[in-house]
């Protein structure tokens, strides 16, 4: 998995000091068959704590891609030789070159995920949805952090306006709802680093404007670091910083 | 932890792995069923076996031994010998009362020793009843007529010492115990009990003669035997009558249509197998010669001079509880060699002497019981197979439906292994609901399989053991908790291994790809 290490190249540029989030060179290679589908050539990327990042690129430009990579859920493609090797760093751990019990451990605590589509268990009520990361978390320790974890989840839900729906199943909330309650889980962990994928993108304008607006109000109170990728204009004006994504590459502005 | 909640979930929402679920609680209801009702069957046919054996047989066909009063003294002495039996075994042709001839295996026994030895006279027949057999529902039983009270309670005192009292007030006269399938005037009825009737004889002229004989009452048959002379040849046959005492079940048909059980001493009289007639100093019995007549090798004639003791053609022996098979077999061969020591040349040699436990005179029935337990493993092996297989898909099924959550699950930091883990956390409580449900459905219908077989008899009139028919009364109703607990854990492995494959597959899955699908 970590083949990196067979070509070890000097990075072209070092992390920035004082990034929570460094991507380096990151490239990504899909093979259909005996096509390969190359999507990231080459993406530099800091997202410095606290802040927020949005990346803005048409439909298919390779977002969710990066997100994924960052987020230790898919490897960069191995360095090739005379190119530099892909880095992703996270709090000064390389992500791209960690283990996969270490991947497991990167996902369940430092990053939190939400996607266009919730995505949320349907067999679990709401509650038992948000509890799941910590479940995931904690593994048999689950036991000890129960009532601590429980109680941040009914915290997390209240704060969402959700408070009363905790019983219920996720088909039967509306799409906001559901989006909300996927918030609380990315969040039940504290993670530092929430990525969201198109978070509004199955919403319509109102339901996705108020998501919006609980991520900024997150971001506020906990100073939470956030990269949101769309390919809606709009909603990237709500970040602190908006990066185009175009052609494999982080379009200079 | 998220295992455990996501079983529950599944296991209380999800439709087709409930099949799967049934699929493996049948599978344990009918493999343990069928192993419980065959190995109960051939267990209580072994069990019969060991009526008329005891537990270890020592056998010198045909002339049989002397000196056995010694050996069963020495034997009993054996700390893990309770009894022991003097036997002769012969074949015999006997007449009825209706003039059919039967061949048939006569046994001489001594009633008190040979009862310490199998408990016979549990299984006389010819007894009073107080409360009728447990398949006799509607109490048909003629042994529970109370006028037949104290004719019955002569006719089994008469079995327990194989004696008949003579109708003109002679002396008891040494009687026989025929097995109750021999003579066919017992009728077996569907309650499994027997009604006796009387034979009827036809006569050349086209008369018909009813005989209106019950045969422990009146009946005599007459048995005609070869005695082997003390020379070793065959001589003339012998014929004799005997009155019958009483009827017995073994349990075992070919036993009970077959076998006669007669007073030792009056068919070692018949058989010339008494002490008396006198033989040579030194000579063996057990010599052979060529007989240039026949070009075989026969026993040596005895020159007879002195007193020849009385023989027999076996000893039975029956172990203390708790010994086994092989153990009694060494004590009995131990004895023996220390008894032919004492009769050098006299007795049959330790090495030539056949000494067989009960297991290896019925080994055609030890023989089924192995075959039948492979068999049943055979079948459970197919069946379990099939279960398997339809874990298998139904789970392949389902890990196919989940992939997003799959891939949801990952991204919040499940471990590969712990994806894995719910597959085989679910499958595992799968077969544990449905091989627990399974055991105890089995357990229910075996212990009622009587009730539920008499059920199905009067409602569809579908009668499977018909007591006329076959020779077992009752099914065995016994569930062995060894063979339960094997059927239990081989539900629970055949969910595991079904699953096994799926959660293997859904542990390599892409998370990225899974959470594309939409
Ligand atoms: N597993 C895959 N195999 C082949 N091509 C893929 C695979 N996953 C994604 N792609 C392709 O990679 C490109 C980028 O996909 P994605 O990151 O989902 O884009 P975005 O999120 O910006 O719409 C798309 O053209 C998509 O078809
Ligand atoms: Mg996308």
């Amino acid at each position: 998995m970590t083949a990196t290490t067979t070509h070890p190249e000097a990075p072209a540029s070092p992390p920035t000091h004082g990034s929570i989030l460094s991507v380096r060179d990151l490239r990504k290679t899909y093979k259909l068959g005996r096509v390969k589908v190359p999507v990231l050539h080459g993406v530099s990327l800091d997202v410095a704590p606290g802040e927020s990042v949005a990346i803005l690129g048409a439909s298919g430009s390779g977002k969710s891609t990066l997100l994924h990579l960052a987020g230790g859920l898919d490897r960069p493609d191995k360095a090739r030789k005379g190119a530099p090797r892909a880095q992703i760093t996270f709090d000064g751990r390389d992500i791209a070159r960690a283990g996969r019990g270490e991947l497991d451990r990167y996902r369940a605590r430092d990053v939190g995920f939400v996607f266009q589509f919730y995505h949320l268990l349907p067999e679990l009520s709401v509650l038992q949805n948000v509890t799941v990361g910590a479940m995931i978390r904690y593994g048999l320790g689950y036991a000890r952090s129960r009532g601590e974890s429980v109680a941040h989840a009914r915290e997390l839900l209240d704060a969402f306006g959700l408070g009363h729906r905790l019983r219920h199943r996720p088909k039967e909330l509306s799409g906001g709802e559901r989006q909300r309650v996927a918030i609380a889980r990315a969040l039940i962990n504290r993670p530092r680093l929430l990525l969201a994928d198109e978070p509004t993108g199955n919403l319509d304008a109102e339901t996705g404007a108020q998501i919006l607006d609980v991520l900024a109000d997150l971001r506020e109170k906990f100073g939470l670091t956030m990269l949101m990728v769309t390919h809606d204009a709009n909603v990237a004006q709500r970040a602190d910083r908006v990066v185009r994504l175009g052609d494999g590459l982080i379009q200079q502005d | 932890m998220y295992q455990a909640l996501l079983t529950r979930k599944y296991l209380t929402s999800k439709l087709m792995p409930l099949l799967a679920m049934i699929a493996v609680m049948l599978s344990v209801v009918t493999v343990l069923v069928t192993w419980s009702v065959m190995g109960g069957f051939l267990r209580s046919l072994l069990d019969s076996g060991r009526v008329l054996v005891g537990d270890v047989a020592i056998t010198w066909p045909a002339t049989g031994f002397a000196h056995y009063d010694d050996l069963i003294e020495m034997l009993e002495d054996d700390g893990l010998v309770v009894a022991s039996s003097p036997v002769i075994e012969a074949f015999a042709m006997i007449q009825l009362p209706d003039d059919r001839t039967e061949a048939i295996y006569v046994k001489g026994v001594d009633p008190a020793s040979f009862d310490r030895v199998t408990g016979f006279i549990d299984h006389l027949w010819w007894k009073p009843l107080d409360t009728p057999t447990r398949r006799d529902k509607d109490a048909i039983d003629w042994r529970l007529l109370p006028g037949n009270r104290d004719d019955l309670a002569r006719i089994f005192e008469n079995g327990t010492t194989m004696t008949r009292p003579d109708p003109d007030g002679g002396p008891d006269e040494p009687a026989a115990l025929l097995g109750i399938e021999v003579t066919d005037y017992n009728q077996r009825n569907s309650a499994g009990v027997y009604e006796p009737y009387s034979p009827a004889k036809a006569h050349p002229d086209g008369t018909i003669e009813d005989q209106n004989t019950f045969m422990p009452r009146s009946g005599r048959v007459t048995l005609t035997v070869l005695p082997i002379a003390k020379g070793g040849r065959l001589t003339e046959p012998v014929t004799r009558s005997i009155a019958i005492a009483n009827e017995f079940q073994s349990g075992i048909f070919e036993a009970d249509s077959k076998t006669m059980l007669v007073p030792l001493t009056w068919l070692q009289d018949m058989l010339d197998m008494d002490e008396g007639g006198t033989v040579a100093e030194g000579s063996n019995l057990l010599d052979l010669v060529f007989d240039p007549e026949t070009g075989e090798f026969v026993p040596a004639p005895i020159v007879t001079t002195g007193a020849a003791p009385a023989r027999v053609t076996t000893v039975l022996v029956r172990a203390q509880e708790g010994v086994t098979p092989d153990e009694i077999k060494a004590a009995c061969e131990r004895v023996y060699r220390e008894f032919a020591g004492k009769y050098p040349g006299q007795v049959p040699r330790p090495e030539s002497i056949q000494i067989q436990t009960w297991e290896d005179l019925n080994a055609t029935l030890v023989g089924a019981v192995k075959k039948e337990t492979g068999l049943v493993l055979f079948i459970f092996g197919i069946v379990c197979f099939t279960s398997v297989f339809l874990v298998l898909a139904i789970f392949w099924a389902m890990i196919n439906e989940k992939t997003r959550d799959i891939g949801v699950l990952r991204a919040l930091g499940a471990s590969t292994n712990g994806v894995a883990a719910i597959w085989l956390s679910y499958g595992f409580m799968l077969g544990l609901v449905g091989s627990t449900l399974g055991v105890i459905a089995a357990t229910l219908i075996v212990v009622n399989i009587n009730p539920i077989h008499e059920w199905l008899g009067e409602t569809f009139g579908l009668v499977v053991w018909d007591p006329r028919v076959y020779y077992f009364v009752e099914i065995p109703s016994e569930i062995v908790p060894f063979n339960a607990l094997i059927v239990f854990a081989a539900g629970i492995l055949t969910c595991l291994l079904g699953a096994a494959i799926p959660a293997f597959r859904s542990a390599r899955m892409d998370p990225v790809k899974s959470l594309r699908f939409e």
